[in-house]
């Protein structure tokens, strides 16, 4: 029994005592022009402790699984059948202190091959930054078991390089939509047309038989090559009275969280599919 | 806020190229996960909707944004002289609350990605529980382990 005390402890992963710890990224996407080459990110520690970042590049791009979740695919060494900028752009510095209340540039710099075709090249920049870290002190009895985890956050943020005429485009097919107790699950096929991504906004209209709007729903997205999103949405009122209802679904380059400069147009795609609540 | 919202000005000023300008990311680390005081050969397990024990991170970013969020997180911790002491992650050990309340999140699977939207302000908070399985003959000493977050900007 006294071993049992002895080796008792008090197990802290990080300790409740840990001060808020991270770092502000800014912008959250980055469009790069093949005119200019280069971007930057700032980064901004808003807390009272240094915080120490790491960057790295990826190549991915969001995907569906088969329920319809979203997922970034990512590629270690992609070839030359997949848009990726990751051989040819750069970050630097690659590991940085951002000191209390400071901040901090990272500067991209393209420098794509000769003869580039013309288009839209992604990568994925990685800010990597020590979220946290309690000291493992405190317990008189040696015999105690101690332990601190140290948090860390990982932001992954687009960089998109842009080089002569881009366009893009969506084809929309197989929507189907169905009511769950208090939700509304919709799922379509989005298929990405033109040589850029699609960056837009789903926005879904259910409707009585009547055309009577009931309630609306939009949701940001992004369309590289091919997915399926499935959305769930709640819908107000939270129970629909047996009968036939009408969803719209319409998919536009209109984004409020994106300078419009950088959103690329390209026509709505829309279609209506009926609901049945039995 | 106003300090974030200062720099970001300044950022303009100074020509820094937000090309898409809208309210920064911002990714916190608020409380960490806290198993208390355990006992040799007993798990302790802690929910992610304990208030003083789970683990928080506050996601600040653009209104309505969608993120995925993913985790790495550590099998074991390494204690002394190379000793290990078993954690585990299960389904709904994870949580997901746009109002950041701790008693509103949506449950997920920490071993799997998944996919948020910050509220209609712009914020959301990630709650963490685990389980933390000593040995019968676990070493003394401090045991250390990383826990990632991954916040990835969609699209």
């Amino acid at each position: 029994m006294r071993r049992v005390f002895a080796v008792a402890a008090i197990l802290t992963l990080s300790g409740a005592a840990l001060d808020a710890q991270g770092v502000m990224v800014a912008p959250h996407a980055v469009f790069i022009d093949h005119r200019l080459r280069g971007g930057s990110v700032l980064l901004y520690n808003p807390g009272t402790e240094p915080v120490e970042v790491t960057i790295s590049t990826i190549f991915g791009y969001p995907v569906t699984d088969s329920t319809g979740a979203i997922t970034l695919r990512t590629v270690d060494a992609p070839d030359s059948t997949l848009p990726s900028s990751l051989a040819w752009i750069q970050a630097f510095p690659r590991r940085l202190t951002v000191g209390p209340r400071e901040r901090q540039t990272v500067r991209l710099l393209g420098r794509p091959p000769v003869g580039l075709a013309d288009g839209e090249y992604w990568l994925r920049m990685v800010i990597a930054a020590q979220a946290g870290r309690v000291p493992i002190s405190g317990v008189a009895d040696t015999t105690a078991i101690q332990v601190g985890l140290t948090l860390e956050v990982r932001t992954i943020i687009g960089v998109n390089y842009r080089k002569g005429p881009v366009t893009t485009g969506l084809a929309l097919s197989q929507l189907r939509a169905q009511i769950v107790g208090d939700s509304l699950i919709t799922r379509a096929r989005l298929e990405r047309r033109g040589n850029a991504a699609f960056i837009g906004t789903i926005r879904q209209t259910l409707m009585d038989s009547a055309g009577r709007v009931l309630d609306s729903y939009q949701s940001p997205i992004g369309v590289y090559i091919t997915m399926e999103p499935r959305l769930v949405n709640l819908i107000s009122p939270s129970r629909l009275g047996r009968g036939r209802y009408w969803l719209r679904y319409e998919v536009v380059t209109e984004r409020e969280d994106l300078d419009p400069t950088v959103v690329l147009k390209a026509p709505a795609v829309r279609d209506s599919v009926q609901v049945v609540v039995p | 806020m106003k300090r974030e919202s200062f720099i970001l000005i300044a950022a303009l000023l100074l020509g820094v190229p937000l090309l898409a300008q809208s309210r920064p990311l911002t990714v916190t680390g608020v409380r960490g996960l806290t198993f208390g005081a355990v006992l040799p050969g007993v798990p302790r397990i802690i929910l992610r909707t304990d208030p003083a024990n789970s683990g928080q991170f506050d996601i600040r970013g653009p209104n309505r944004k969608q993120v995925l969020l993913s985790f790495v997180l550590p099998a074991a911790m390494i204690g002394p002289g190379g000793a290990l002491m078993p954690l585990s992650f299960r389904a709904g050990d994870a949580g997901y609350s746009q109002s950041q309340l701790i008693g509103s999140q949506v449950g997920f699977d920490p071993r799997q990605s998944f996919t948020a939207t910050l509220s209609n302000n712009g914020r959301g908070s990630v709650f963490v529980g685990g389980r933390a399985n000593p040995a019968t003959n676990q070493r003394a000493g401090a045991y250390t382990a990383t826990i990632t977050l991954t916040v990835t900007v969609l699209p």
